[in-house]
């Protein structure tokens, strides 16, 4: 079992990296995360459902490991035991260096809020349903409506905000 | 925000109830703002889509994949080590051992050193080709219609140069090709299949010391020849008993 799940995490890297980058917004963290979470759970092995895809497990221990991650960092910062969806850290643009580099890499999407773009990425590319979105980030089905309303709403602002600078 | 604006993006998605769905393509039949509204939400998705499929194509650090085959099993969770080490330090130890001692010196610091000796990367490959070469769909990660990305991808995973051998002389067509590891280094796999589906592979790994000549072996029920070039090892890996494959390898040497 470890064996091959070794050679499937192997494979689900880059989206693994993809789906941790939209929550941390840095390339260094989205990297420590996507390691943490794949040694989670090669730990815990005998805890998946080897009929359920493996992909899904890994997205929810990423998402899990970084919320707990932020809810630390609230605390360690005297903010108290936040929840997780409150953390600035969470809502707000992150302005670090590496934030910004992977948002010159790709684009207007990196440049939308975490909450917002996680929340694209599961229903628009991974194929998500609301439901199972929900399930993961652990909001209910008319948030998941509303925000990937907002992303693409924003996305289709600076689309034509960027088309209007270059005409 | 009003709710049926956001319902506009639920329709995109096919995710309304079949009587909003009717009463949203009625909106849209009379109302062109409402059509351009929606047409925006197309544009927006589909650059999304664009920009995060851009996002596979960053290099995974060797760092990544050396840690995950380094990692024990679910024993891991019984080793009084690993609930002390933090998962942000547990990140710095590996690369700093990688900055001192490449993948080997972080997979032996992991292990204090225990570990046993490491497979050999054809062993890996014997084990990837018994798993890939029954897949049909998902025969590989990127198709050969994209071969100048699979190029330029893979030399840049694998630190060479990845060239992709015509082998339609033997009857073979490139299918398409995976970035895998084997003994802890990224491998390029070239796929490609004969008239009756059976695959072989091309994989070549990054060295200092190529092989000298070429040389056949056979592990784990599939049969191999191997050689060495400029900076790199290949393989072509076949089912045991495969008559043509050094014919193949010899066909591919000459293109690599």
């Amino acid at each position: 079992m470890s064996a091959q799940m070794k050679r499937e995490l192997t494979t689900l890297l880059p989206r693994l990296r993809r789906f941790s980058r939209t929550l941390t917004r840095s390339a260094p963290e989205a990297d420590d995360l996507v390691q943490e979470a794949c040694l989670r759970a090669l730990s815990r092995s005998n805890q998946w459902d080897a009929s359920q895809p493996l992909d899904r497990w890994l997205f929810r221990i990423l998402r899990n490991l970084w919320i707990s991650e932020l809810r630390k960092r609230g605390v360690r910062t005297g903010a108290g035991e936040v929840p997780a969806e409150e953390s600035p850290e969470l809502v707000s643009p992150d302005t670090g260096e590496a934030s910004v580099a992977v948002s010159e890499l790709h684009g207007h999407v990196a440049a939308l809020p975490p909450e917002l773009s996680s929340v694209l990425l599961a229903v628009s590319v991974e194929g998500y349903s609301y439901a199972e979105a929900a399930e993961l980030f652990e909001i209910p089905v008319g948030t998941v409506m509303s925000r990937l309303h907002r992303a693409r709403k924003a996305l289709g602002a600076r689309i034509t905000q960027t088309k209007d600078m270059d005409a | 925000m009003s709710s049926s604006e956001e319902k506009l993006s639920a329709y995109l998605d096919g995710a309304l109830p079949e009587r909003d769905m009717r009463e949203i393509e009625e909106a849209l039949a009379r109302d062109p703002v409402l059509q351009a509204e929606l047409e925006t939400l197309m544009a927006a998705d589909q650059y999304a889509q664009a920009e995060f499929a851009k996002m596979l194509n960053d290099p995974v650090p060797i760092g990544l994949s050396a840690a995950i085959n380094a990692a024990s099993g679910a024993g891991v969770a019984n080793d009084p080590q690993a609930p002390g080490r933090s998962r942000w330090a547990l990140a710095a130890v590996a690369s700093v051992c990688l900055a001192i001692g490449g993948a080997g010196g972080f997979v032996a610091s992991l292990s204090g050193g225990d570990a046993p000796p490491p497979r050999g990367w054809l062993a890996d490959i014997a084990d990837y080709h018994g798993i890939y070469a029954r897949q049909t769909r998902h025969l590989v990660e990127v198709p050969a219609a994209e071969a100048d990305h699979i190029r330029t991808w893979l030399s840049a995973s694998i630190g060479a140069e990845v060239p992709i051998p015509d082998l339609m002389a033997q009857n073979l067509t490139f299918q398409g090709a995976r970035l895998v590891v084997a003994a802890g280094k990224p491998v390029a796999q070239l796929m490609y299949t004969d008239a009756g589906g059976t695959v072989v592979a091309l994989c070549l790994i990054r060295t200092d010391t190529p092989q000298q000549g070429f040389a056949t072996r056979s592990i784990g029920g599939w049969d191999m020849v191997t050689w060495g070039g400029t900076d790199a090892n290949f393989v072509i890996v076949g089912p045991q008993g495969r008559s043509d494959l050094p014919s193949i390898a010899e066909a591919a040497a000459t293109q690599v």
